[in-house]
Formats: C-alpha cells, sequence, structure tokens
C-alpha cells in the first residue's frame, strides 16, 4: 500500500513533466472555462443585480431600485396571473406526463408484439418542433373547422351525450372555444404539454423496468403478492424509485420552461385574460419587449431560485437512496 | 394475444392521439382552402384543379396590357379581350391543392434560405460545442493538475443553471455589442456545453492510460491526443451528444425569438413559420402546414431510420 501512498508526483523526477502537463491541462481546458465564466456565472451574477434596479436599456444609467421588482412581483395582479398559470401548468403537467409515462412504460414493457412500434410513436412529438405541432393543435382545437369538436359535434344525440352531461350541455349551447375560451385555454397548453412530454419519461421508464430483477417478482410471488397491483406495489414502484426522482425532476424544470406553446397560440397577451402568462412568457414580455429589464431580472431569478429548489430536492431524495434494487 | 387486446387497445387509442396532430399537420398541407373550411376530402384531399385567387388578381389585365394583346384578338373589343386574358391567367394560375400550398410554402417566405440558416446555425453550435468541450473533458479525465477538481466542481455547479436564466442578460449583453440580428448571437449561448464536458469526460475515464500514454511515446502532443486518438474512441459518445445538441437546437424557440427580431435573412425554421403564422388569412393554413410539415420532417425520418441512437441520444440527460 506504501506505493499508492506516495504523493503525486514522486519527488524531482516528474516535477517538470508534471509542470507541463499543469499547463497543457490549463490550456486544454482554458477555452471551456472562459465561456462557462463568461456565458453561465456572470449572467446570472448581472440578472441579480439587474434585479434590484430600474435599467433599461438604451437608457444611460439606472437607480437602485431595492426589492421593488420583488414586492410588484409578490402584490400586482397581472403576476398573481403569472404564479397561477405557471402552477397550474407544472403542477398538471408533471404529475400527468410522468404518470402517463410510466403507465405506457408498464403496458409497453408487458407486450409481447409491437413493442417498438409504440414505443417510436408515442416517442415522435419529442422529437417534432413544438412550435409546429403546436400550431397543428391550433388547428384541430378551430372551434368550427377543428377536428376535435367536429368529433365532439358527432357525439351530440347518441348514447353519448345521455352518459357525458357536459358534452350534452354543449351539444346545446354550442362547441366550446377552447383556446379563445379564458376555461379552457390553459387547460389546452397544458395538454399540448403533456403531449409532447410523456413520451420522454416513458422512455426512461423502459430504461428503467429493464433494471428491475426478475427474482424480486419470484420473491414477492413466494411472499404472497398475487396480484398485479401487488407486485407493482411491493417491486416495480420501488426499484424505479430512482427513474421517478429523475423524471419528475427533469419535467417540472421543463414545464417552468415552457414558451413555446403560448406563443404559437397566442401571438400577444398570453391567452384570454392572460390565463396563460407562464413565467418564461412574462420574462420574454417585461425584459425583452417592453424593456423593463429590473422586473424581467427579478422574474428571472425567481424561475432560477425554482429550478434550483427543485434540484435541491432532488439531490436530497438520491441522498436518501431511494433505490432498493 | 388474448390477455394482451386490452392493452393494445389502450395504446392504440393513445397512438391515435399522439399522431393526430402530424396527421393533421400533413393532411391539410394536402386540401385546398375549401376542402380545409369544409372539413372535406379525407386524407388527401381529391386534388382537384384549384384556381388560385391571389394569383389571378395579381395578372388583373390593365389598359396597357390589353392594348398590347389586342394583336392577338383580332375582332374582339376590349372587353372581351380582357375577358380572355383573364380566362388566360386562371388556366396559368391553376394547379393541384398539393403543388399549390408547396410552391407557396416556399414562396410566400423563403423557406429555403430558414432551412439553410437551421442548418448553419445548429451545424455550428455543435462544431463549436465539441471544439470547446472535448479538450476540457480530457484534461478533466486524463490530466493530473492542480485545480482540476475545483474545476469539475465548477463545472457540475454549472450544470444546474439552466440557459433560460441566463436569457435575458446575455441579451442585454448582446444588445450592448450590437450583435443582436447575427449569426453569432443565435450561436454564442450554446458555445459552451458543461453538460457536453460532463458527458465526454465520463467517458474519457473509461479509456485506458496506456493507450495515452502510448501515444505520448510516439510524441504526440496532448492537443494531437485528444483529436487523433480520443475523439475516435469516443464517437459512439460524440454521434449521442450530436443527436441529442443537433434535436435540441433545431426545434429551439425561445433564444431566437428574443435575439433575431425582423432580420428575415437570419430566421431560423420555427421563427419562419411564426412569422407566416402571424400574417395568414384564412386560405393560408395549407401553405402554412406545408411548411410546418417540411420543417418537421428531416428530424422525424432521421428518427424513424435510426430511432435507437436518436433514443439514446435525446434521454442522455437520464444518464446522469
Amino acid at each position: 500500500m506504501a506505493v499508492l501512498d506516495t504523493p503525486w508526483p514522486p519527488a524531482n523526477i516528474a516535477t517538470e513533466a508534471y509542470k507541463r502537463q499543469r499547463r497543457t491541462a490549463w490550456m486544454l481546458a482554458g477555452p471551456a472555462l472562459v465561456l462557462m465564466v463568461v456565458i453561465l456565472l456572470v449572467p446570472v451574477g448581472i440578472a441579480a443585480i439587474l434585479s434590484v434596479t430600474n435599467y433599461s436599456l438604451g437608457n444611460p444609467g439606472f437607480d437602485w431600485v431595492g426589492f421593488d421588482n420583488y414586492e410588484k412581483l409578490l402584490t400586482r395582479s397581472s403576476y398573481e396571473k403569472m404564479f397561477t398559470a405557471t402552477f397550474t401548468y407544472v403542477l398538471t403537467v408533471v404529475p400527468i406526463s410522468v404518470g402517463l409515462g410510466l403507465g405506457a412504460a408498464l403496458l409497453i414493457n408487458s407486450l409481447t408484439r409491437f413493442r417498438d412500434l409504440y414505443k417510436t410513436i408515442y416517442f415522435l412529438p419529442v422529437m417534432a418542433t413544438l412550435i409546429a405541432m403546436a400550431i397543428a393543435w391550433e388547428f384541430m382545437l378551430h372551434p368550427t373547422i377543428g377536428a376535435v369538436n367536429q368529433t365532439l359535434a358527432k357525439g351530440c344525440g347518441t348514447w353519448v351525450q345521455s352518459l357525458w352531461p357536459w358534452l350534452a350541455r354543449h351539444c346545446t349551447e354550442g362547441m366550446p372555444l377552447w383556446l379563445g375560451d379564458k376555461r379552457y385555454a390553459i387547460w389546452a397548453v397544458c395538454f399540448v404539454g403533456i403531449w409532447q412530454g410523456f413520451g420522454f419519461n416513458m422512455v426512461l421508464y423502459l430504461a428503467g423496468l429493464t433494471s428491475v430483477h426478475r427474482e424480486l417478482y419470484h420473491a414477492a410471488e413466494i411472499d404472497g403478492a398475487r396480484s398485479g397491483w401487488e407486485r407493482f406495489r411491493l417491486v416495480t414502484w420501488p426499484a424505479l424509485g430512482p427513474t421517478t426522482v429523475f423524471v419528475v425532476t427533469i419535467s417540472s424544470i421543463r414545464a417552468f420552461q415552457v414558451f413555446d406553446t403560448i406563443e404559437a397560440f397566442y401571438p400577444i397577451g398570453a391567452g384570454p385574460g392572460k390565463s396563460a402568462y407562464v413565467m418564461m412568457f412574462a420574462i420574454y414580455e417585461k425584459g425583452v419587449e417592453q424593456n423593463l429589464i429590473g422586473i424581467g431580472s427579478a422574474i428571472t431569478m425567481l424561475f432560477l431560485g425554482f429550478v434550483l429548489m427543485i434540484t435541491m430536492i432532488q439531490r436530497w431524495l438520491v441522498e436518501r437512496k431511494v433505490h432498493y434494487g | 394475444m388474448t390477455r394482451e387486446w386490452w392493452k393494445h387497445l389502450i395504446l392504440i387509442l393513445g397512438a391515435l392521439i399522439v399522431i393526430a396532430p402530424f396527421y393533421t399537420m400533413v393532411s391539410y398541407s394536402f386540401k385546398s382552402p375549401g376542402e380545409i373550411d369544409r372539413g372535406a376530402g379525407g386524407v388527401f384531399g381529391r386534388q382537384e384543379i384549384m384556381v388560385d385567387e391571389r394569383c389571378v388578381k395579381l395578372h388583373d389585365p390593365n389598359r396597357d396590357e390589353i392594348a398590347a394583346a389586342a394583336a392577338r384578338f383580332p375582332g374582339l373589343d376590349d372587353d372581351a379581350i380582357r375577358r380572355a386574358l383573364i380566362r388566360e391567367a386562371e388556366a396559368d394560375c391553376s394547379m393541384r391543392p398539393v403543388v399549390f400550398n408547396y410552391t407557396q410554402a416556399f414562396t410566400q417566405a423563403p423557406l429555403l434560405r430558414y432551412l439553410m440558416n437551421g442548418v448553419i446555425v445548429t451545424a455550428s453550435i455543435f462544431a463549436i460545442q465539441v471544439i470547446v468541450a472535448l479538450p476540457a473533458a480530457y484534461a478533466l479525465a486524463k490530466l493530473r493538475f492542480w485545480g482540476r477538481e475545483a474545476v469539475f466542481g465548477l463545472v457540475l455547479f454549472c450544470l444546474l443553471i439552466p440557459v433560460h436564466a441566463v436569457a435575458l442578460p446575455l441579451y442585454i449583453g448582446l444588445a450592448k455589442l450590437g450583435l443582436t440580428n447575427t449569426y453569432a448571437a443565435l450561436v454564442i449561448p450554446w458555445t459552451i456545453s458543461v453538460f457536453g464536458i460532463f458527458l465526454m469526460r465520463q467517458f474519457f475515464m473509461t479509456v485506458p492510460d496506456d493507450l495515452i500514454d502510448a501515444a505520448r511515446m510516439d510524441g504526440m502532443s496532448e492537443l494531437a491526443i485528444v483529436w487523433r486518438v480520443m475523439l475516435p474512441t469516443a464517437i459512439p459518445a460524440l454521434l449521442a451528444f450530436a443527436i441529442f445538441s443537433v434535436v435540441a437546437h433545431w426545434n429551439d424557440y425561445f433564444w431566437p425569438r428574443i435575439v433575431v427580431t425582423g432580420n428575415r435573412d437570419l430566421f431560423i425554421p420555427p421563427l419562419g413559420l411564426r412569422e407566416f403564422k402571424g400574417g395568414a388569412d384564412g386560405s393560408m393554413f395549407g401553405p402554412m402546414m406545408a411548411s410546418a410539415t417540411v420543417i418537421v420532417t428531416p428530424l422525424i425520418v432521421a428518427f424513424l431510420l435510426a430511432q435507437r441512437r436518436f433514443i439514446e441520444g435525446i434521454t442522455l440527460s437520464g444518464m446522469k
């Protein structure tokens, strides 16, 4: 063991070589290091500073305004709408897209045929340019010529109508406007988010499922876990713990970043009554379009705070060892 | 199979919803405005010859043209010549809806230019990311130097910072430097891929030291080792990273929307599509969906050809 304990580099002999290697190493890592500082670290600092000013592009100077910007965020009603829209989106899209991802993975994993076909189809939205697909959804949700309302209208006057009061009401009152309706707008945006994201979660869950040991199922069966649900509860779900933590983390961070769908649906104003006024849209609208950089930076800092919080929770869960597999 | 049918039923229903917007997009790109309005025409439309009203209006003959055409229509009065000219214009402006939609997609807006910009931007981003990240990853994985742990710690810390959080300050910086509305603005924030450094470092850790020592014996410089020894061993990892990077930036909309304002020459496909939408009147649904199809298709086709690699590449971040 003594050999391993000798400090590196071994005295004298390699000092010159070590010095050379050190110089090369800094040269190789240098560009990346500089870019990391200039593109990531410094801007975060700048955003933090600007968030306590009233800076605007084109103005020669600015005033320190303390926490005024943050106070505005917490008190003004338009920002209340921002928080409502953002949290509605995150708290809807994350659980449902994770749940659907897990469900699809479990179903596909238990099949003997066509597994790859389903996997491919469900992964398509992850690949596709979101803004293009959002526009396609906008057509489908079109009040009169959209496929959604045309399909719903087919149910009018049939037995479906008597089973589904909501449909019955709209059959008489006229079909919903979807994107133009304050009550549905944010849910339509959520729906597209789920549609786009669950395939990604499914693939991660499928990868997670391959690492669940077969013997665990046998052991559970011997212990009396007969039903599929019992086996899922006792073996699959705990074994998928690390995957779930990761999937929830990445879905949440992505959900906080939603922007494309809202811009595609509502080029101005973020939906009827600002009902889809999510944080990214607010940053863009305040910081870039209206040149209110102080407010934009304050929203940016809040966004960063949320993302860091999610990551901290993830780290904490990982350290508590969520895996039993 | 008997016990599986209900699973297939659920999965097929799901698949229909997943495919629905793709179907709408492609189907609309084939249909005439009338068919889109009425929701008629099945999947590909009936492809009846249609007249492009806008084109006819554009060729509406004026007095000079009628006078000039008088020689071709001897014995007709001005009004009859005018009607004949309009008939000719209508004949010239008649085409199948699918041809109309796709020609409009490429002529109403410089779609080809947008696609080329997309290729230029995504390719430059990937190339620069590799040039910056590979040497750094090599240094972090294989060279011993004072401060290595600190640099790696910084990499891990920067992994936490989402690019959306630095968008606004970077935009201000670029605006101050007068760099908005340039290719540079589209590329600069992505030149550093902390994730790329992390990924390649993990990969390089698995490369045996003997390989590097042998290269040193041959008198290769460290930089040469990076490009001539490490790069070839890293091709599979690099390919996965390439897919990750290209898909993300071909589809990115948030950042281009911020730094490119109005200058159409710099539009990348998603921006072009948005502008198309902004200026669209009712009759332009077909051409717009044709543009969308053109923009979405390259990645979808590549994905269908190399599914395993794509899924691997896009879910790379799941391997942390």
